[in-house]
């Protein structure tokens, strides 16, 4: 016992070594590739310039068709999610307990395959709907142009308002029923109480929310490149991905038009926060109430059925589309000249070189991304929740940033950091596709483990540690098993996601490090539909039996 | 020499309040020392920083002869690796695990062999009633049973020191009081040290050898629980036993004096004791339990009292509390109920010198 040196620091050695190196691998994974974008964005020659900023600047086309999706996307994205949330919620909706489950898909059937389908469906002149409404119907002009600006936000939209769903329900379901029975008493009508209390409430979730889907759909790529492209509609995130992948690379220039992202997005983050301090108000008391539901009579049949229409509109028809294409043997609308078969499985399957590659990485990048996440983020979020301090005000800021990150400009400035860097040599493998993952997704596994730990309680590790356990003992005798309901769930969602990921690995991947998402969108880029219907729906068939394996144990965790 | 604990000059805070403010204090082996006192006053603050989970600004805590934290030397020691035992207030005890589990984790985790480790956690479950219930989950025991759990957890090991944070505080009335008893019981047979953390003063006075009195982060008073009954030391410590007369008072005599003459805000002059033979600086208050104040009827005494006027009489058991107002002041009594006690009399009430307590503020 005696043999214990001396700490100057006075923080215990285990957990002061562990912040430590939390806060120094937080630094390299989220700040680095930012200054990176920023050194990136202003270094000309062998000095510095703002050459490159001005010539950004000057492209105002751009900038306003990426504001116009941002904000577009942003508006519908929230609306959306938030009647949702509303209607399933706190409204007597029938058959709400499995539209909730269903209102949250369109997040794993992910932007690209929603905006493949709906172009397939919705393009100016091959588009199924136009073709139907020629043939059939014989009306010339197309019915729907999702080729345009309108149609990225309508399909951006579609993709994104889960987000929005999730948080403003989680914040309704948070409120205390209580404060609107008291408006009630003391003379508001219900419309009054919905105006002036429920609403204000739920501000704070909105407008989360809000930023979230604003950061995405600012660096959106996937979207834009599917259905603006061809109509020469181009925001920020193809023009990345265009001075990127285009010979010569123009890498300085892709930065910054990072940087450009990166302000906006932090102008908004910062918005959002004097918002949100000037009426800081604590309706999430962690305490669980039972929302109350209003009764809406009839209506609420008509209200399911807008439920049912969003579920057929953002996944049953995308979903249905790639499923039919995958199994016809050319795109028609014509009955008599359908002939459905397996060739294009057999295809992707069997004769497409680089299926047996992509599902490889893509499959490792999954689970690595999923473990890694998980453990840094039980890591980091023992040190947020269980100690005091500034490494611990760092970690709290660190690990959330990500989230004003657009995945593309995280993506900028990896290449930034990496390339050249032969000291770490990870650019061009699946390593740097996981470091841009990790980074990513982390604020999911940092949320979710702190979101366990906070319901642990701390004398449960006080007990473990009195009676002789270090802190690592601690963390994987106590707190680990404690945790793991939480961390097996959130693993699974984090190897789905990671699996999905398009708009960052589009900038990183080489022919050896390619994924299952690039791979898509080759496939898209070849004018490959079949074999791209035949491989996304392989995707989806593995994304849908893993959510289905996460609801299952959720289940039984709830049964237990 | 035989202090096992030995805590000086024990600084802690949180942020800018100080939770414990310059404690010194040293536990014999095989004692059971009390920090008694109100929530907030620093008392759990103290024990967890002596187990190691909090961290100190300053001072020195020894352990059996080894400084497990020294702010001058730079030492502060892992928890872990202070040999020491803790029963929680919350029981702690890890759901996930057996019974039999959570009592072998202090064993197994410092490297006891399984069989040594087996061995030990049936002598623990047997002395806490518990040996037919090793391998129930820990989930499925009642609040008095994760109790005794927590307690065995605490002796299997045998460490020399066992620290108690409030352990039978989240228990109902009747079960407090049969915990109390066992408690006090186990002690007996495995005579292990004890720091014991409580604000119920009950608890404290049975259970202890010595009480420390703490207010907000200092310790108040220190003394055998005899000592600290006959003799609170300040106004506080005496409101907080629950003495119910104290009042402000001008001490005439010297500062040596042991019998003193105390002036109240009413004019009355009690004469008091002053154990404390220490300067009783410009504020003092004298303090005497109902019980002490010998009530007569204002006809029936002969001698010279001092006369009060009845306020209301309440009905406590056989007794009755009798509340006098002699001007300011409301003075309350134990008495027989009688008639001659009635609202509205007038009595005459004294105390004896040595029932009544100067008290230090």
């Amino acid at each position: 016992m005696v043999t214990q040196q001396t700490r100057p620091s006075f923080l215990p050695a285990a957990e002061n070594a562990m912040a430590t190196s939390l806060c120094l691998l937080l630094a390299v994974l989220v700040i680095a590739p930012m200054l990176a974008v920023a050194f990136g964005a202003i270094a000309d020659g062998g000095g510095l310039s703002a050459r490159r900023l001005a010539t950004v600047l000057a492209s105002t086309r751009i900038i306003a068709n990426t504001l116009f999706v941002g904000v577009g996307t942003t508006a519908l994205a929230v609306a959306v999610g938030g009647a949702l949330a509303l209607v399933l919620v706190r409204i007597d909706t029938p058959g709400r307990a499995a539209l909730e489950q269903f209102v949250i898909l369109p997040l794993y059937v992910t932007p690209l395959l929603t905006a493949i389908a709906w172009s397939w469906l919705g393009s100016p002149r091959g588009g199924l709907i136009n073709l139907f409404g020629r043939e059939v119907l014989g009306i010339a002009d197309p019915l729907v142009n999702l080729h345009s600006a309108g149609g990225v936000i309508f399909v951006s939209a579609l993709a994104y308002a889960p987000l929005p769903f999730l948080l403003v329900g989680g914040a309704l379901r948070a409120m205390d029923p209580s404060l609107e029975d008291s408006a009630r008493i003391h003379g508001a009508s219900p419309a009054k109480t919905f105006a002036r209390v429920t609403l204000p409430l739920a501000l704070p979730a909105a407008l989360g929310s809000a930023m979230l889907v604003f950061v995405q759909a600012m660096g959106l790529f996937s979207v834009p490149a599917v259905l603006g492209m061809p109509a020469g509609f181009h925001v920020v995130g193809t023009e990345i991905y265009r001075l990127i992948n285009n010979y010569p690379q123009r890498a300085g220039q892709a930065a910054a038009w990072g940087l450009l992202l990166l302000a906006v997005t932090a102008v908004f983050v910062a918005l959002q926060a004097a918002v949100l301090n000037r009426r800081s108000f604590v309706t999430v008391t962690g305490k669980a109430f039972r929302p109350r539901r209003i009764a809406v009579g009839p209506v609420r049949h008509f209200l399911a059925g807008l439920v049912w229409f969003y579920v057929a509109v953002a996944v049953a028809l995308p979903v249905l589309t790639l499923a039919w294409a995958a199994l016809v043997n050319f795109l028609t609308v014509d009955v008599k000249l359908m002939a459905f078969d397996l060739r294009h499985f057999r295809y992707v399957l069997f004769t497409y070189p680089k299926t047996y590659l992509a599902a490889r990485n893509s499959l490792l990048l999954g689970a690595a991304t999923a473990t890694c996440v998980c453990a840094i983020g039980l890591a980091a979020g023992w040190v947020i929740v269980r100690t005091r301090g500034r490494m611990r005000g760092f970690l709290d800021q660190v690990s959330m940033m990500p989230l004003a990150l657009p995945p593309i400009v995280l993506a900028l400035g990896l290449l930034w950091t990496y390339v050249g860097l032969t000291l770490v040599p990870i650019y061009g493998t699946i390593f740097i596709l996981l470091v841009a993952y990790v980074t990513h997704y982390l604020p999911f596994g940092v949320r979710a483990a702190s979101g366990a730990l906070r319901q642990l309680h701390p004398e449960l590790e006080d007990a473990a540690r009195v009676a002789g356990a270090g802190l690592a003992k601690t963390l994987r005798l106590v707190v680990l098993p404690l945790t793991r309901p939480t961390l097996a769930a959130a693993w699974t969602l984090l190897f789905i996601l990671a699996m999905q990921e398009v708009s960052a690995s589009i900038l990183l991947y080489t022919s050896r490090s390619t994924v299952l998402s690039v791979a898509v969108f080759d496939l898209w880029e070849a004018g490959n539909v079949n074999a791209l219907a035949a491989l996304s729906v392989m995707q989806l068939v593995v994304t849908f039996v893993a959510l289905a394996l996460v609801l299952r144990t959720r289940q039984r965790e709830v049964a237990a | 020499m035989s202090a096992i604990v030995s805590v000086e000059d024990l600084v802690v805070g949180y942020g800018d309040t100080t939770a414990v403010e310059r404690v010194s204090f040293t536990v014999a082996a095989g004692e059971h020392v009390t920090l008694l006192g109100p929530s907030g006053c620093g008392k759990t603050t103290t024990l967890r920083a002596v187990a190691g989970l909090e961290r100190p600004h300053d001072g020195r805590i020894v352990i059996d002869g080894v400084p497990v934290y020294d702010r001058g030397a730079g030492i502060n020691i892992a928890p872990e690796k202070r040999g020491l035992s803790m029963v929680f207030q919350s029981y702690a005890i890890w759901p996930h695990m057996s019974v039999a589990d959570n009592v072998a984790f202090p064993l197994r985790v410092r490297g006891v062999p399984r069989k040594l480790a087996r061995t030990a956690v049936e002598r623990a479950l047997a002395l806490v009633d518990l040996a037919d219930f090793a391998d129930r989950p820990a989930t499925r025991l009642s609040g008095g049973q994760q109790q005794r759990v927590a307690l065995a957890r605490a002796i299997a090991f045998e460490t020399k020191v066992v620290l108690l944070d409030e352990p039978l505080s989240n228990l109902d009335a009747q079960l407090r009081l049969q915990m109390r008893g066992e408690l006090a019981d186990l002690r007996r047979r495995i005579g292990f040290t004890a720091i014991y953390v409580t604000h119920d003063q009950e608890e404290a006075f049975s259970l202890s050898d010595r009480i420390m009195v703490m207010r907000s982060g200092r310790i108040e008073q220190q003394g055998t629980p005899a000592e600290i009954h006959a003799a609170p030391r300040t106004r506080f410590i005496a409101a907080f036993l629950g003495v119910r007369n104290i009042f402000a008072a001008d001490i005439a005599g010297a500062s040596s004096d042991t019998v003193v003459e105390a002036r109240l805000a009413d004019g009355t002059v009690l004469r008091a004791r002053d154990p404390w033979g220490d300067g009783r600086g410009g504020h003092a208050a004298v303090a005497f339990r109902p019980g002490a104040v010998h009530l007569e009827a204002v006809a029936a005494s002969g001698r010279a009292g001092n006369i009060g006027t009845v306020t209301r009489s309440l009905l406590v058991g056989d007794m009755a509390q009798i509340f006098i107002c002699s001007g300011p002041l409301e003075i309350c009594a134990l008495a027989r109920p009688r008639s001659d006690f009635a609202k509205g009399s007038s009595v005459a009430w004294r105390v004896d010198p040595d029932d009544c307590l100067v008290l230090r503020e």
